[in-house]
């Protein structure tokens, strides 16, 4: 039997004491692959949040790559991330560093210390995103799709345990989306678990999994029709 | 085209890192010039004092070892300054100077005293200790009468503590707004940043991992702005000191290292406990708070 990568069960989410939604059931299994669907304002980042720690998990249970939600500390925070790939749809480079310089970043901030290993992890992610030549460049001298593509090398730095990806497919043209979609595919298969929130249908369409939908306040399984 | 871009970027980062450091330069400017004032304010109400002096009129008849036995007696004491001895003579001979006339033709016989002029040190100037001075050396059986302006005193006592008193006051209300000016400018330069701590705490890293780069940056800004903001106080001193020699500016080396010292110790309290604020401030926030 699989392991839960995360679980919520009688979760009720809140922000600024309002509730969002209520009786959150369910769990992702190491492995699997994960849609979030839903309207615009539905819920759907407010989950997201509250599994990497931007809001705190004031009612219910649930447990994020083993780091128990409700009993949370600040000084967690910044291990459970490390344990999660977090990929934005505004992609969050940082603008005022080359993409070495970003990955690096990351690197340094969570614990690496060899230089020559952490060069070799950073061409390594680069390589599995196809931007092995663009280390030198500044993020804003990349399109939008490459800078998305940066996002989830850097996602994939620290060897997580889940992917956690609020729309991003967002900001981009349907072709991009659909190499992005493709290069989440392909790492998904290498074994990673990903959850992604997402109202592109048409992706959805071309790469079928299980999905969940967040509507009036509740979130529930979809089962696609053959 | 990309290259002129970013050379055009470099450019507004690196004016933008000038106008935190030029404000930096202005207040650390300030904070300069203020300290500056204090310290020499301390040698120049002192230098005032020193001019104070006590006369000890003599009894007639002293011998000269029992005059030179009370120069050392008053010599060994914790608040003479200078010593200056004038004989029945040499008296006569300033008042005649003072006058414009011989007296003593007309008189016949000099009636002034042979005195010693005690200048005192600038801390044993007051009315309380000068009372006390007083009446310890009229106890002496060789003086005759020890004579001080005691109204001179009282007054030069009350001006320096009312000056000292408002000049403490303006620093501190000086000092405070520079804190102030400083701290706003290392916020915004910070605040100008918080998507960027955002999203470095969102890949992992640890507050404190965040803060330090802030902090030290904000240091190095700091410290540039000491340099300038020295650089500029001894520039002004050397102008000041060839226009008014009297004031000897950069003779007390001591005072100017202390200023320089402070200038940049300011300065670097100052960044780094502000950046440190500002850092975290925005590192307790959470992502939707950032907009607001």
């Amino acid at each position: 039997m699989s392991q839960p990568v995360l679980y919520l069960k009688n979760a009720n989410i809140f922000q600024d004491n309002i509730l969002i939604l209520k009786n959150l059931d369910f769990e992702i299994n190491k492995g699997e692959f994960f849609y979030l669907i839903g309207k615009t304002g539905s819920g759907k980042s407010s989950l997201l949040k509250i599994l990497y720690g931007d809001l705190p998990l004031i009612d219910g249970v649930g447990e994020v790559v083993e780091y128990d939600l409700p009993s949370l500390k600040e000084k967690q925070i910044p291990f459970l991330r490390r344990k999660i790939g977090i990929v934005f749809q505004d992609f969050k480079l940082l603008n005022d560093r080359s993409i070495n310089d970003n990955l690096l970043f990351v690197l340094k901030a969570t614990g690496w210390k060899d230089k020559d290993k952490m060069h070799s992890k950073i061409n390594e992610v680069l390589t599995k995103v196809g931007l092995q030549d663009k280390g030198y460049k500044m993020p804003f001298q990349l399109s939008g799709g490459e800078q998305q593509r940066i996002a989830i090398a850097r996602a994939l730095l620290n060897d997580p345990e889940l992917i956690i990806a609020d729309e991003p497919t967002g900001n981009l043209d349907p072709k991009t989306s659909m190499e992005v979609m493709e290069l989440l595919n392909q790492i998904h298969k290498s074994g990673k678990t990903i959850l992604m929130a997402t109202h592109d249908y048409s992706l959805i369409l071309k790469y079928p999994q299980r999905t969940f939908k967040v509507e009036n306040g509740e979130v529930f399984e979809v089962v696609h029709q053959q | 085209m990309s290259k002129s871009f970013e050379k055009y970027q470099k450019r507004r980062l690196q004016a933008s890192y000038l106008s935190v450091v030029l404000s930096i330069t202005m207040v650390l400017l300030m904070v300069g010039f203020l300290g500056l004032t204090v310290l020499k304010y301390r040698n120049l109400s002192g230098y005032f004092k020193e001019k104070v002096s006590i006369t000890l009129y003599l009894k007639n008849n002293m011998s000269d070892k029992q005059q030179t036995e009370l120069k050392k007696f008053l010599a060994d004491k914790d608040y003479t300054n200078k010593i200056r001895f004038v004989s029945k003579k040499q008296a006569a001979e300033e008042f005649s100077k003072d006058i414009g006339e011989d007296f003593l033709s007309f008189l016949g016989d000099n009636p002034l005293k042979s005195y010693y002029e005690i200048r005192l040190k600038a801390d044993f100037v007051n009315p309380a200790q000068l009372v006390y001075i007083k009446k310890e050396l009229e106890k002496n059986d060789f003086i005759e009468e020890a004579a001080y302006d005691a109204p001179l005193v009282d007054l030069l006592t009350k001006n320096i503590k009312t000056i000292g008193f408002w000049l403490i006051v303006g620093a501190s209300v000086l000092a405070f707004i520079s804190v102030l000016l400083l701290n706003s400018s290392i916020r915004l330069s910070i605040y100008s940043k918080r998507f960027t701590i955002k999203t470095m705490q969102m890949v992992g890293a640890t507050k404190s991992f965040i803060r330090k780069p802030f902090i030290l940056g904000s240091v190095r800004l700091g410290l540039a702005g000491a340099f300038f903001a020295s650089a500029i106080l001894l520039g002004i001193c050397y102008k000041i000191n060839h226009k008014l020699p009297a004031l000897a500016l950069l003779e007390d080396v001591k005072v100017l290292a202390l200023v320089v010292g402070g200038i940049f110790a300011s300065a670097i309290i100052i960044t780094a406990a502000s950046a440190f604020m500002a850092t975290q401030r925005f590192l307790r926030l959470k992502t939707d708070q950032l907009y607001f």
